[in-house]
């Protein structure tokens, strides 16, 4: 089974941390199906999936009709981080032609590919392809989804720490053969530049749904290091003046109680994150900013008080 | 002293972190045996009487047909039950207590039982949840081809179509390309389009009147148990104790008649209709086909129809049956 996702990670346009029932209403989106929520160990509240039909080229070599829909969902964690989240699940069609639309939104979130579809081209296509032009567009999607959310007249449109929106591409192979065949698992985490991120997985069978949550929680976490390590950069937290302390303040007010990686991950996908921990050190990173950011504001505020 | 435990096997949930769809109540066929409007009430007895007559023979048909077979031939016995449609949404006309009677007496007459009898206003709200507002959020337009989700879908508010509209009618010419009329398509056509474009619903001073052909395709959401509100079930047949109301409104959205009625909502639905409802059951088709139910729902009716006797097809066009008749 092969699914491709995108993920945009952004700050809520809202000055403070918005609370459970306000974040239940944002997400609202499909009426009468309800926000899923979560309170611990950090709020988590995840939007119903909406739907979006397509018919178009798929990013691979060999020529490839697909036609579904795209699935779409709003995630948002701590009252202040806004995710919109994109998956397909790519699969053979067996018609080689279009078939009436209730087949297809009777698979919700799946395309179905007319031609010859193989994985590892549709990987590396969607995987590269960082302007689709006219082939699947999940990224579009994912980013009108953040917009629509961000205009709700429930925040109050003010932007309290500067952060980028990163995208997140994934790509997930799920084969029941990899596992048998000795195939190790993989998960290959690239930064591609300041704002892209790729996440290629290949893994023994798991719940499409459970991989896409694992992707939301990396994404998270990557955009949540990336804001610090921008703000820290910004800060010129050596001078430690009254400058750095005003500079650093948001990362004390919205960031650093986020991090919690691997909350609300399926436990089976827990060992990609130990993996990735290994590999590229996020929680040592982040400590080390975190412990840095902490004690310059500890200097800061002894310094107040010899002053006062 | 017992034995210590190692590694105790800990688990925690959060029960609003899940997603939950009730279960209910589900027959193998839903039989409609008719819509009552104004004006055939009016039109006196031996109208209903006519329109039974022709019903009669279909819904004995329909006990025999493929459906029933499959359940009975999974060693089995069909749950099969039968509902009526009455129109108090755009015209309310005489009152329960005076027309309910004679409708069930002319059913049975020709050998015919209402199971369920339900308002079509129940349709637009029913026991204060607003049926129609949750299926038009489910909308989910069908492409046209080259469409890669890179512009958001185009549902003109208020209209359904089943393929491209003309150009001309979306403002080209205003544009300034004259005379760059085409026709409109239909999606997946074959060699020549039918091209249907439905009114969902207008809105009149300041309150929304949905179409006939969306209430219809509402009422047939709700005969599949396709429609949950917040998870919960939106279909509650109550029994009348005390007779027939004499206003429509204080008869409940769908009421049982028959004690021992297999369930209103089913895999299937059959609808047994005049032909002049030929036109809106196309609309009703239309809008069905873009509709995208709750993907949870979707599991969970395909595995239940498994252990039913009956493989049911996700699709929901594939559930929908009719027979429109005029002299037969």
């Amino acid at each position: 089974m092969l699914i491709l996702g995108e993920i945009r990670t952004c700050v809520l346009q809202h000055s403070r941390a918005l609370d459970r029932s306000t974040v239940a209403a944002l997400l609202a989106l499909v009426e009468g199906e309800p926000v899923r929520r979560s309170d611990r160990p950090v709020p988590h509240a995840v939007s119903p999936t909406r739907f979006t039909g397509v018919d178009c080229p798929l990013p691979t070599q060999k020529r490839c009709r697909g036609i579904g829909t795209i699935g779409a969902r709003a995630v948002v964690t701590g009252g202040r981080v806004l995710q919109g989240s994109t998956r397909v699940r790519l699969e053979r069609a067996e018609a080689d032609r279009r078939l009436p639309w209730a087949h297809y939104l009777a698979r919700p979130g799946v395309v179905q590919a007319i031609g010859k579809l193989t994985t590892a081209d549709a990987v590396t296509g969607f995987l590269a392809a960082s302007t689709p032009g006219a082939s699947i567009d999940l990224g579009a999607v994912a980013d009108r989804l953040v917009g629509s959310v961000q205009l709700s007249a429930r925040l109050d449109h003010v932007t309290p720490l500067r952060a980028k929106r990163i995208r997140l591409r994934w790509s997930a192979e799920l084969t029941a053969e990899a596992a048998a065949e000795g195939t190790a698992p993989a998960c290959e985490f690239t930064v591609v530049d300041d704002t892209i991120r790729t996440l290629r997985l290949r893994l023994p069978a798991a719940a499409a749904e459970d991989v896409q949550g694992f992707c939301e929680n990396l994404a998270l976490h990557d955009w949540a290091l990336s804001t610090l390590l921008t703000l820290v950069e910004r800060s010129d937290l050596d001078s430690a003046g009254h400058a750095a302390f005003v500079r650093l303040r948001p990362a004390v007010d919205h960031l650093l109680h986020l991090w919690m990686p691997g909350a609300h991950v399926a436990p089976a996908l827990l060992p990609l994150w130990e993996g990735l921990e290994r590999q590229a050190g996020f929680t040592k990173q982040w400590s080390v900013n975190r412990d840095r950011i902490r004690d310059q504001l500890a200097l800061h505020t002894l310094a107040a008080m010899r002053n006062s | 002293m017992a034995e210590r435990v190692s590694e105790p096997a800990a688990t925690f949930h959060e029960l609003t972190a899940e997603p939950r769809v009730e279960q209910i109540p589900l027959a193998h066929l839903s039989i409609e045996l008719g819509h009552l409007y104004m004006e055939d009430f009016a039109a006196g007895p031996a109208r209903l009487a006519d329109q039974f007559a022709r019903v009669a023979p279909w819904a004995a048909a329909a006990n025999s047909s493929v459906v029933p077979q499959r359940v009975r031939s999974a060693g089995r016995t069909p749950r099969v039950s039968t509902c009526f449609l009455i129109d108090d949404y755009f015209t309310q006309f005489s009152s329960p207590a005076e027309v309910l009677p004679q409708l069930q007496a002319a059913a049975s007459a020709h050998g015919l039982e209402i199971d369920y009898l339900a308002r079509e206003s129940a349709c637009a709200e029913a026991d204060g949840v607003p049926l129609a507002r949750l299926v038009a959020t489910r909308l989910t337009a069908m492409p046209a081809p080259e469409t890669n989700g890179s512009r958001p879908t185009v549902l003109e508010s208020g209209w359904l179509c089943n393929g491209q509209r003309s150009p001309h009618e979306q403002g080209h010419e205003a544009m300034g390309r004259r005379g760059g009329w085409a026709p409109p398509a239909e999606i997946g056509a074959r060699n020549h389009s039918v091209f249907l474009d439905v009114e969902l619903w207008h809105d009149k001073g300041g309150r929304r009147v949905y179409s006939c052909a969306f209430l219809a395709a509402v009422w047939q959401l709700l005969r599949l148990g396709m429609l949950r509100h917040e998870g919960a079930n939106v279909v509650h047949p109550k029994t009348l104790t005390d007779g027939f109301p004499d206003r429509w409104e204080e008869l409940p959205p769908v009421v049982k008649l028959r004690e021992n009625a297999a369930p209103f909502c089913a895999y299937h639905s059959l609808s047994l209709l005049p032909g002049r409802f030929l036109a809106t059951e196309h609309a009703v088709r239309v809008i069905l086909d873009q509709i995208a139910p709750q993907p949870e729902l979707l599991d969970q009716l395909v595995e239940r129809s498994e252990r039913d006797g009956l493989t049911v097809s996700p699709d929901l066009t594939d559930r929908v049956d009719y027979v429109l008749f005029n002299g037969f």
